[in-house]
């Protein structure tokens, strides 16, 4: 067999491990961990083949030194929170014990059903940021696609290998729908996306109870959060307990969709005519339009698109775990999108381990609630710490650079002055 | 001149080195400059004029060396300290507010106020006294925005004499003004310093030098490479001083062919400008194979207006575009592209580049979408590299790479991946703004010995060009734009640049008298 | 018909405008000042809300709502001063800054409301609001229809109207006001003439957060008496609106944060008074409509700071 031959057939069983590995993981079946890192092993191996000893050592450094300052951030602003938690008289060490085990082990699935609409929405809104667009209301959207689901749940009456895939266009097109207006304005007048897609995320929100009383919700015989009926249950996405029967029941593939979706993403942005426009009047409409690129049609299929995939967040919800819309007002998976978007610096494959982070620290925020009773609202400062910390990254690294410089020129002024005296 | 024998002199700089990173923009750099002396700081673009004046303006601080006043070092933190010292500074780039009046740009910084309230008619009062003594007129309560440039070069002097300034630095002053203005200018820095002002002026053009300084300081790559007496200098050894070698700057230039049918034509062509004013008003011109038309004028006169309708940018409200037999007026710029018309747009760095993205990426930029770069809408990345590759060795393009990032690129190799992206397309019709701005020598061959390259193989080309020496080096033809109109044209060895900048200042009603001076 | 409109437009439909309008003009001049200084906010909305949250938690632990009203403005001035950091000396980009910040103001007084009150939701109410201070000004509240609406009003509502005139006033007269414009439309013309840009921007910053604070303030301790997670609703990206609607200008402003108040005085009146039969929700929607509408059709009429939102540092600007 030539060898590049043999590479190939290792290369592609490599990635189907790492790919049944991680799936395995997802659904709690740590083991599957192990089958991931054996995948690493071999790519690792291959690259060394091919980098040679000392390339491959250069290159696993630069590796861990980018793999430091996530790191690094991460740990101080889970310092930072301690410290918060110490001044306001509650244990830290007890707390994020909890945090951890919570997030990590006892109820990872519940960390993996959080990351899932959050990989939606991050891939949404970091969507409108390569195109330079900052689609601020991804929340909007999300309702328009949990309304979308819901109806066409409660109405449809199909199998499910043509309904779910149905549910999800008519989601992904009411989403972009709901970005209609702020892309229009944008193109014709030029009013700022972020006041206009905010403002539609809240028209939304504050019109959805309407939705649900027209759809089976009862404000008066149902208990806050109150909610429609539920959707039929041959539209439900598969559950990994239906192959897998350890995990948990309630965990649904729509996770496998999102990392799917993350993949689609990066293939439009990066290798398509589409995505390249996209970046190019991201960074500079002027030269883009210079160079006969339509920056309006651009600019609108930009917002449209970004709508389509926060309203897929939604859908998934729906079909996955929901199964019908609850009056979940709080539930800022738009919000906190933004977040995963700034995190994962717009990086496609970065969203989902961004999301899968605060998912777990959703997930055993709740949990060390519960049990360690720490208000789980510091969960929500460390997030921000975090945010801030990382992208202040760029920020340590110059301004080190400065005080290098600052310290250096202290140095030879002194020199030079007492150079003048003696 | 009239230099005080006992005083020392008035500024003086002390062995100025200044790095930003790596990049040694100033390397012991020592001047000195006497009081009510006009001294010349000459030098190419980029060898570090700029930098070393911002130095003594305390926008930057030096990595060593330092700083005289009158004999006393000091130290400059910010520009306040360097303005209660007696600096003044007229940027290249005027740094004036445009939507504030002329006594609020003359007086920020430094406003008659009592507890913060400012005492405007005092300070108005003061404007105009001010004005009057230096023979500055200028208006000053319109705002800055509605200024003819000249009027605004005034307004950054008297920000300066407002500040009694007894040194004054000029970057680039002439760079935006006509003919007629520099002599204004330069009159008034004579009266200047007659009266004890002194005065450094930035310059990389070597008339000036000539005909203002006293004495001459010469840098090149951030090195002094020489001091003169003007007097005792002459301008080729001031030129292999500035350059490090000898140069020529005038290029070859073929015999123009009688011209047959033109390739492009505008007809009455009229455009709004940005602030919904008729900026370009009934423009016609026509362009036929192998020539090169220049168009020369001060900016703001119509030349963006001009640029935009052609390439399809902007609407033109009335007249017609035409290219060879097709009306394109109401085409979109991708379809203008396609039909052949090719645009060098007059800013590298804001319109002609994306420069975050590679060089490979740039040369595919407005073409992404059709093969090599493309295939069935998924981009092609060997055939883009391939053709990139090709593009930089046929374009001497200097990078690291088809990926290197373009805004690591030298300005002169940032403006080559913008020829090769538009020479490639194989126009027919070539539009070039400003295509040598900021470029060293070099560079500037290199772009004129293309542009004509391209026009010797039949295209025809619109040159756009602030500068009159390049208008003068490279067309065939020369068009004057003033006030959105074409006021004068003619072949270039029928005209000389007088008479050129004479139009380009006072527009068609310098007709008969330009051409009985010239 | 007639008679339902007459039962809508009485003079306390113009009072309730110009008091819902309070938190809206407030907001709105301190996005004026930081976007004429060259600085994107859209902290805003978190801005109020950590105001709203720290005067409640004063006025209540004091009893005061005069010193809830101080630790309100105070708390916005700090608050901000963290965004201006983040913005002008860390270099972060104002948008992603201020969206930072939000996020961080809803997980601050989330927690924070645990922490004080031991629960979620609503705080503690306090004994005295501001309203208690309601105070008519003698004569000029007597002129018909207007009179009550400007001039018989509660502390923050006051100030509100004051800090229009203000603003006009330091834009049109002083040092400051033209430092800001310069900031904002060319800061390096600032810098050059001696005056640090970076200074006056984070004065433009911190003065739009004790406004900021006061807004919320007039939410939690002069309209209601307590702080409820969240109760900014928007309201600072509908000043962000108002901004933009009324021009960059003061008093552009103030007449475009009137017109939010106006839409939800009415939205509040036609519900309460039930003259339409209609969900609530339609009702409620009406201040978000506005604000696209408002957006949409006004911003083509002036033209924002030319350097708002971009990045100032000196030596950035080199050669």
């Amino acid at each position: 067999m030539r060898p590049d031959r043999a590479r190939a057939i290792i290369m592609t069983s490599a990635a189907a491990m790492a790919a049944i590995g991680s799936t395995l993981y997802l659904a709690s079946y740590f083991a599957g961990g192990l089958l991931a890192l054996a995948a690493l092993a071999i790519f690792g191996f291959l690259r060394r083949s091919e980098l040679g000893a000392e390339g491959f050592a250069a290159a696993s450094r630069s590796m861990l030194k980018a793999a430091a300052v996530p790191a690094i951030g991460i740990a101080s602003a889970l310092a930072i929170g301690a410290a918060v938690m110490l001044a306001t008289g509650y244990d830290p060490v007890a707390s994020y014990a909890a945090l951890f085990y919570g997030g990590l082990v006892r109820n990872w699935h519940i960390s993996v059903l959080n990351a899932t609409p959050l990989i939606f929405t991050g891939l949404a809104i970091s969507f409108g940021f390569k195109g330079g667009l900052f689609n601020i209301g991804a929340e909007g959207q999300y309702f328009v696609g949990v309304m979308a689901a819901t109806w066409l749940g409660l109405k449809l009456n199909l199998p499910a290998p043509l309904g779910v895939p149905l549910v999800f266009v008519v989601g992904m097109l009411a989403g972009a729908a709901a970005n209609l207006i702020p892309a229009a304005l944008k193109v014709k007048t030029g009013a700022h996306e972020v006041v206009t897609t905010m403002m539609m995320a809240y028209a939304i929100r504050t019109l959805s109870p309407m939705f649900i009383r027209a759809n089976g919700g009862d404000p008066a015989s149902s208990a806050h959060p109150y909610a429609t009926a539920q959707i039929g249950e041959r539209l439900w996405l598969p559950l990994f307990k239906d192959v897998l029967p350890a995990s948990n029941y309630r965990l649904h593939v729509g996770v496998l969709v999102a990392v799917a979706a993350a993949f689609a993403v990066r293939f439009v942005l990066d290798r398509t005519d589409l995505g390249f426009k996209i970046r190019a009047v991201g960074h500079n409409p002027i030269a883009a339009r210079t160079q006969g690129i339509s920056t309006a049609r651009i600019t609108f299929a930009t917002l449209l698109i970004s709508g389509a995939l926060a309203s897929m967040a939604g859908v998934t919800q729906v079909l996955g775990l929901d199964h019908r819309m609850f009056q979940n007002l709080n539930a800022g998976y738009g919000w906190n999108g933004i977040s995963i978007a700034l995190l994962a610096r717009n990086d496609p494959i970065a969203i989902v381990f961004a999301a899968l982070l605060w998912g777990v620290l959703d997930a055993g925020g709740q949990y060390m609630a519960r049990t360690a009773s720490t208000p789980n609202a510091i969960i929500e400062i460390v997030k921000s710490v975090i945010l801030f910390l990382l992208l202040a990254e760029v920020v340590y690294s110059s301004s080190g650079a400065a005080i290098k410089r600052f310290l250096a020129g202290r140095k030879a002024a002194r020199a030079a002055s007492e150079g003048g005296r003696s | 001149m009239t230099t005080d024998p006992r005083a020392g002199p008035v500024l003086e700089t002390r062995g100025i080195t200044k790095t930003f990173g790596s990049v040694v923009a100033n390397s012991d750099v020592s001047i000195r400059l006497e009081r009510g002396e006009i001294v010349a700081l000459l030098g190419e673009n980029g060898a570090g004029k700029s930098t070393l004046m911002n130095v003594l303006f305390g926008l930057y601080r030096p990595s060593s060396g330092e700083i005289l006043v009158r004999g006393e070092p000091v130290r400059f933190d910010s520009p306040r300290d360097a303005i209660k010292l007696g600096l003044g500074m007229v940027h290249q780039h005027f740094m004036l507010v445009p939507t504030l009046t002329v006594t609020q740009n003359i007086i920020l910084g430094d406003e008659p106020s009592v507890l913060g309230h400012i005492r405007y008619r005092r300070a108005r009062a003061r404007v105009a006294e001010l004005s009057a003594r230096y023979g500055l007129e200028v208006d000053p309560d319109e705002k800055v925005e509605n200024l003819p440039v000249g009027l605004q070069q005034r307004v950054e002097i008297l920000k300066a004499l407002y500040r009694d300034a007894a040194v004054l630095i000029l970057d680039e002053p002439t760079a935006v003004l006509t003919p007629r203005e520099v002599d204004e200018l330069f009159a008034t820095l004579r009266r200047l310093a007659e009266g004890g002002t002194s005065i450094i002026i930035i310059t990389h053009k070597l008339e000036e030098v000539r005909s203002l300084s006293h004495r001459v300081y010469v840098l090149r790559k951030g090195k002094l490479s020489g001091e003169r007496a003007t007097l005792g200098t002459t301008a080729s050894e001031l030129a292999r001083l500035m350059v490090g070698r000898d140069v020529v700057l005038s290029v070859d230039r073929p015999e123009p062919a009688p011209a047959p049918e033109p390739i492009f034509r505008m007809e009455a062509v009229s455009a709004l400008g940005p602030r919904g004013l008729e900026a370009l008003r009934g423009a016609s011109l026509a362009v036929g194979p192998g020539e090169i038309l220049g168009i020369a004028g001060v900016e703001g006169n119509g030349q963006r207006e001009l640029c935009e309708t052609i390439t399809g940018l902007a609407k033109a409200t009335a007249g017609t575009v035409r290219l060879g037999s097709d009306d394109v007026t109401g085409w979109s710029v991708a379809r203008r592209m396609d039909a052949g018309i090719g645009y060098v747009p007059p800013d590298r760095r804001a319109s002609g580049l994306v420069v975050q993205f590679s060089v490979e990426e740039n040369l595919a930029l407005g073409r992404s979408d059709r093969a090599p770069y493309s295939r069935a809408r998924v981009l092609d990345r060997a055939a883009t590299r391939a053709s990139a590759t090709g593009l930089m060795e046929r374009y001497d393009i200097r990078a690291s790479g088809p990926d290197a990032r373009a805004s690591t690129l030298s300005g002169g190799n940032q403006q080559k991946v913008i020829l090769a992206r538009e020479f490639s397309r194989n126009p027919k019709f070539l539009l070039v703004s400003q295509p040598t701005r900021g470029l060293d020598v070099g560079a500037i061959e290199y772009v004129y010995r293309r542009i004509l390259e391209l026009k010797e193989s039949g295209v025809a080309v619109l040159l756009v060009s602030m500068e009159l020496d390049e208008i003068f080096a490279l067309s065939d033809r020369i068009a004057v734009l003033h006030g959105g109109r074409v006021v004068f044209e003619s072949r270039a060895d029928a005209t000389n640049p007088a008479e050129v900048g004479e139009y380009m200042i006072r527009g068609a009603a310098a007709g008969p008298a330009a051409r009985s001076e010239a | 018909m007639m008679e339902t409109l007459a039962a809508l437009f009485t003079p306390q439909l113009v009072e309730a405008t110009v008091r819902l309008a309070a938190p809206v003009i407030l907001a709105a001049m301190a996005a004026v000042v930081c976007e004429r200084s060259g600085v994107t906010n859209i902290a805003m909305e978190g801005i109020m809300l950590v105001g709203a949250f720290f005067a409640a938690l004063v006025a209540w632990y004091t009893g005061s709502p005069w010193l809830g009203l101080v630790g309100g403005a105070a708390a916005g001035a700090l608050y901000s001063l963290f965004f201006a950091w983040a913005a002008i000396s860390l270099h972060f980009n104002h948008v992603v800054a201020g969206a930072i910040m939000n996020i961080l103001a809803f997980g601050l007084t989330r927690y924070l409301m645990m922490v004080a009150y031991g629960r979620q939701g609503t705080s503690n109410a306090v004994a005295r609001t501001l309203h208690d201070y309601k105070t008519a000004i003698p004569v000029l509240s007597d002129i018909p229809f207007i009179g009550k609406a400007f001039f018989d009003q509660t502390p923050i509502v006051y100030l509100a109207l004051l800090s229009v005139v203000a603003w006009a006033w330091i834009f049109k007269r002083t040092r400051l006001g033209l430092s800001i414009e310069a900031s904002g439309e060319y800061p390096m013309a600032l810098e050059t003439m001696g005056r640090s840009v970076v200074k006056t921007r984070y004065t433009a910053v911190v003065l739009g957060g004790v406004m900021c604070g006061l807004a919320g303030a007039f939410l939690s301790i002069e309209n209601s008496n307590s702080f409820t997670e969240g109760m900014t609703d928007g309201r600072g990206f509908i000043a962000l609106a108002a901004n933009i609607a009324g021009g960059w200008r003061p008093v552009g402003v103030f007449l475009a944060s009137l017109f939010f108040g106006f839409v939800d005085a009415l939205q509040l009146r036609a519900q309460g008074l039930g003259v339409i039969d209609l969900p609530s929700e339609l009702f409620l929607v009406f201040p978000y409509v506005a604000t696209i509408a408002a957006v949409a059709g006004l911003v083509k009429r002036s033209r924002p700071p030319a350097a708002v939102g971009k990045d100032f540092s000196v030596e950035g600007g080199g050669d």
